[in-house]
């Protein structure tokens, strides 16, 4: 249990840092770039309470802010994001939350419904923070092209995330 | 009474949910007001640390251009000493302190943290209060555009960059002085879109735009693009044109900020008239 936690907190700091240093910088054709940072909250265990979800995503978000001057920006899309997590995953599940397992693991839960449940999330993460971004419509296809080429870019880090550092033992977790 | 506390048991979760999103929302649609100077005032001690350390270590692999463009802009500076000039006539050669009273003065500062991949992008740079940086002045890089002070801590400020939706800059044409404005469309962080170009105005590709000096921001001249191609809007009453970016805007390393002098004397000129 306190090794799951330290190993969250220590998730959250690498994510935090690891985002406005490095990613932050990425810029693939023009203005697609990825929000890995968000994998914390995807991460987290199935036994988290709700309102926990909801204020570590909170406080995620606002760190993010802090570093980019747009306070709130990414905390809004972030605690809708957590706010989704619960529903998604009762939607794409077969079995009931309690028995999936500790955390979702691309290895434990498997590829489809780990591909599904990361996508929807990052989706909705995406969508609410870049329409949040420009609040206007005259620019709605453009900002929906950034939306999609950013999600794969997220998902595809978010896949290469798991192989890279949960590929091994991860059934300990 | 315990049916209003069973409800709010049962459903505690929508109602964290909501109330976290309008705490969000509001702080992030309240972004220009003194709290929020407050709060970063605070929180840049922490962020601005961190990137300063960062840009500390990723300056070294940019040094050589960095050294380039100081190169070229002593050689400039070179060229506009008087021992460079042929004195035609001894006369221009005298400077009357009063009569030419410097206008502008520049702050010279880092950018620790630059963003061009946003719609809405800013710029961290390593003056604050303490150094006479202040809200609403003018960032320019040599003599080309960047952006403008938003949000000023003491040791840290924010500046919106010209690549930000709420980015509107007067400007001209520096071939005959005709006003349009240029704004950022979102995209390629190269091109920008000249607007309210009069329809009679020929433009043609490589005319150069140039600040207004309309504004107390930016002095007169200062570069802003070359017109790539004129949009004929045929149902409108202006035309728009593409232009290309002067300012890399990715590869900002030190920028000036530009202090008006005469800005107090400017803006009471403004209120007094306004009284009328």
């Amino acid at each position: 249990m306190t090794a799951l936690v330290v190993r969250n907190i220590v998730r959250f700091l690498f994510l935090v840092l690891f985002q406005v240093l490095i990613l932050n910088n990425i810029n693939l054709g023009g203005y697609t770039n990825p929000y890995l940072y968000i994998y914390f909250v995807l991460l987290l265990p199935f036994a988290t309470p709700r309102w926990m979800l909801l204020l570590l995503a909170f406080f995620l978000g606002i760190a993010i802010d802090l570093f980019t001057n747009t306070l709130g920006l990414n905390a809004a899309a972030t605690v809708l994001m957590a706010f989704s997590r619960p529903y998604i995953i009762r939607a794409i599940s077969r079995e009931p939350e309690e028995e999936l397992g500790i955390q979702p693991s691309l290895r434990i839960q498997g590829f489809t419904w780990f591909f599904f449940y990361a996508l929807f999330l990052i989706l909705i993460h995406h969508f609410a923070l870049f329409y949040l971004e420009i609040l206007r419509f005259t620019e709605f296809f453009q900002t929906l092209l950034r939306v999609i080429t950013s999600t794969a870019f997220t998902l595809a880090l978010v896949f290469l995330s798991e192989l890279l550092f949960y590929s091994r033992g991860s059934t300990k977790r | 009474m315990r049916n209003l506390f069973l409800f709010f048991r049962k459903h505690y979760f929508i109602f964290i949910f909501l109330f976290l999103e309008v705490v969000s929302l509001v702080l992030f649609f309240r972004n220009n007001t003194f709290q929020n100077a407050v709060m970063f005032d605070w929180t840049s001690g922490i962020s601005g640390g961190i990137n300063s350390t960062y840009r500390d270590i990723s300056e070294y692999f940019s040094l050589k251009r960095t050294n380039f463009i100081l190169g070229e802009e002593n050689a400039t500076l070179h060229a506009r000493m008087p021992e460079a000039i042929y004195l035609a006539d001894t006369t221009i050669s005298s400077r009357n302190d009063t009569l030419f009273q410097s206008e502008y003065r520049f702050i010279n500062a880092r950018v620790i943290s630059n963003t061009t991949n946003r719609r809405n992008n800013y710029l961290m740079i390593n003056k604050g209060t303490l150094q006479g940086v202040e809200p609403h002045m003018g960032v320019i890089i040599g003599d080309k555009i960047v952006g403008q002070v938003v949000n000023v801590s003491r040791h840290f400020s924010w500046a919106l960059s010209i690549l930000h939706k709420e980015s509107t800059i007067s400007a001209k044409f520096l071939k005959n002085n005709q006003l349009v404005s240029v704004e950022w469309p979102g995209g390629d962080c190269r091109t920008g879109l000249a607007r309210e170009i009069p329809k009679h105005l020929r433009v043609s590709p490589g005319d150069t735009v140039v600040t207004s000096g309309n504004s107390e921001v930016f002095p007169n001249g200062i570069l802003i693009g070359i017109i790539d191609k004129l949009n004929d809007q045929e149902d409108e009453n202006f035309n728009t044109a593409t232009l290309t970016f002067l300012t890399d805007f990715n590869g900002l390393g030190y920028v000036e900020v530009v202090v008006d002098m005469f800005k107090e004397e400017k803006e009471q000129l403004k209120a007094s008239f306004k009284e009328l």
